[in-house]
């Protein structure tokens, strides 16, 4: 992993892809390169000190080439809203690359993704990654209705197949997205490996599949943050830990930021 | 006009190149600063808090934002003792800069057992003092509870001071009716410094699920929302004890340093303001070395306690 930086990245161009969904673009060649799918950068949203906290947003896409990121995020509150008024031309202050990344194992053949609402976010990268190491790759969205199912096209041109699952039906299948993971699971589509970000329920709901498919699965968690950089011990999430005999305890407080945001599903302790 | 002003302070017999030092648990081990800036320039680092064992901590969601401010209920996680000596004490040793043991214990044993376990290895451990936690608003035994009553407050401090020579700093919680009583039983007791303040607890409700914000109901807050508290609290105990203050609470600037430095505070500690800008201290130290030229102040020491009334 490299080393977080604080930097000011230029805000290159944005737009809003979906209602409250932006897509912004950043000229950030200080870390472009070594960011790998699944991290993040923690962004000052505001210019001043209200609000306090940075927010932690995911990194859709790594052009290396250019030596741009982009990031995708959802409006939820003060901060995504100010970090969605910025315009082009600003700098943005933000830590970053934060995080482990997903880990992509070097013998998979397979790779499903599957995203949930805006938890497709780190998984663009992700998928770009899985086929320039030419991985045959399904990716799986779910949302709630067509106008918020975001940038399919964006997966379908990389390469991968895309089927899309909506909860009213207003687009493709009409129901959850675990539905169609379970689905090609039965249909006898079995993944090497299952990277999901999205909702908690749905990710335990994916995990249980995985380990019943005996798939490896890695999930992208989220919890609230301060610092970013694994200091404040804020953004944990309960962990089982591996075998030590001295240890007692079975499990422990892993760090979001630092730690995480990838955790094996079969480690995360999901009822809590 | 002076080049170059004396930023030194004394705390506790301490010597500090300059008075910004940073508040336990939002600073880590240090080490996770270390990529942002150069450890050698603080006054001093207080770390993590740390009991002799290691500790879990509270159920997440630990952390929420509040208006110019945070609730946090970290709970006190921490590695233990033999982790902190053996794990992340070695890598401070090559800086400069003098590292403060913030502890904490469930018992009067255990501080006791803390501060003469750390004071034996304190000369080769490089430890430079102790910041004796009888504050902390978020477990359930010891922290908060002793540091709001004067008489507990007296027994254990008195208990550590026998125990170490180590100097001892007393952070205080402002959760109380009168925090001059605590400040003079710490004093009493063999203090060297105080420290305040700790954060103010508080709380945090979700109106759609109708949940506590934070997994443990009440969380302590801090950040710039505190620091009016914080400096009539520095500001009342600067008048009633004689030894040195270092002044707590939502400094994010030159400016509230130096609000505190007036009031009182020999020195200072910032702490919510590390996790916006984890620059934020070298700044301050900048900052203060610039005012001082430009205000032709020999000596920072001028400043500490100089409120006009």
């Amino acid at each position: 992993m490299s080393a977080i930086l604080n930097i000011k990245v230029k805000i290159l161009s944005k737009k809003e892809v979906a209602p409250n969904i932006h897509l912004i673009r950043l000229d950030a060649p200080a870390i472009a390169q070594d960011t790998l799918p699944g991290q993040f950068i923690h962004i000052r949203c505001s210019q001043n000190y209200h609000p306090l906290l940075r927010r932690p947003i995911s990194i859709y896409r790594i052009d290396k080439e250019k030596g741009e990121i982009y990031i995708l995020f959802q409006v939820v509150g003060e901060g995504t809203k100010l970090l969605s008024q910025r315009a082009v031309g600003d700098n943005l202050d933000i830590l970053g690359p934060i995080g482990n990344g997903f880990n992509i194992y070097p013998k998979s053949k397979k790779i499903m993704i599957v995203g949930g609402g805006i938890g497709v976010a780190p998984l663009l990268a992700l998928c770009e990654e899985s086929i320039r190491q030419e991985k045959e790759v399904r990716v799986l969205i779910g949302a709630l209705k067509k106008e918020l199912v975001i940038e399919e096209e964006n997966f379908r041109n990389l390469g991968a197949k895309v089927d899309v699952a909506t909860d009213d039906g207003s687009y493709q299948y009409k129901g959850l997205v675990t539905d169609l993971l379970e689905r090609a699971v039965k249909g006898g589509w079995l993944a090497d490996q299952i990277f999901a970000c999205g909702p908690k329920p749905m990710l335990k709901k994916i995990n249980e599949i995985a380990l019943q498919a005996n798939i490896n699965c890695q999930v992208s968690l989220e919890e609230r943050m301060a610092c970013g950089i694994g200091a404040c011990l804020g953004c944990v999430c309960k962990i089982k830990t591996k075998d030590k005999k001295e240890d007692k305890v079975k499990y422990e407080y892993k760090r979001v930021c630092v730690d995480g945001p990838i955790f094996e599903g079969s480690e995360v302790v999901w009822d809590d | 006009m002076i080049d170059k002003p004396n930023l030194e302070v004394e705390i506790a017999g301490i010597k500090l190149k300059n008075p910004v030092m940073t508040a336990s648990g939002t600073f880590g081990y240090g080490e996770e600063f270390s990529a942002f800036i150069d450890l050698d320039k603080l006054g001093a680092m207080v770390l993590k808090g740390i009991y002799l064992k290691p500790k879990m901590g509270n159920p997440p969601p630990r952390v929420i934002e509040t208006p110019s401010g945070m609730l946090n209920a970290i709970g006190l996680q921490n590695v233990g003792v033999e982790v902190l000596i053996k794990e992340k004490l070695p890598y401070l040793k090559k800086f400069n800069t003098p590292v403060i043991i913030n502890i904490s214990g469930d018992t009067i044993e255990e501080y006791v057992e803390l501060a003469r376990r750390l004071g034996e290895v304190s000369k080769e451990m490089g430890v430079a003092g102790l910041e004796v936690n009888i504050s902390c608003p978020n477990v359930k035994k010891g922290g908060m509870v002793w540091g709001t009553d004067a008489k507990v407050t007296y027994r254990i401090v008195n208990s550590i001071r026998k125990a170490t020579s180590l100097p001892l700093i007393v952070k205080l919680t402002p959760n109380v009716t009168d925090i001059n009583i605590i400040a003079q039983a710490a004093e009493e007791a063999g203090a060297d410094a105080l420290s305040l303040i700790n954060t103010l607890v508080g709380m945090a409700v979700d109106i759609d699920s109708r949940k506590p914000k934070l997994a443990n109901v009440s969380g302590g807050l801090s950040g710039p929302a505190v620091k009016p508290v914080a400096l009539w609290l520095v500001w009342q105990v600067f008048q009633t004890v004689k030894i040195p203050i270092i002044g707590i609470g939502g400094i994010i600037k030159i400016e509230d340093a130096l609000e505190f430095i007036i009031a009182g505070a020999q020195a200072i500690e910032i702490g919510t303001a590390n996790f916006v800008n984890p620059n934020v201290t070298i700044e301050i130290i900048e900052e203060i070395e610039k005012y001082l030229i430009e205000k032709n102040i020999k000596d920072i020491n001028e400043l500490v306690g100089s409120m006009k009334i």
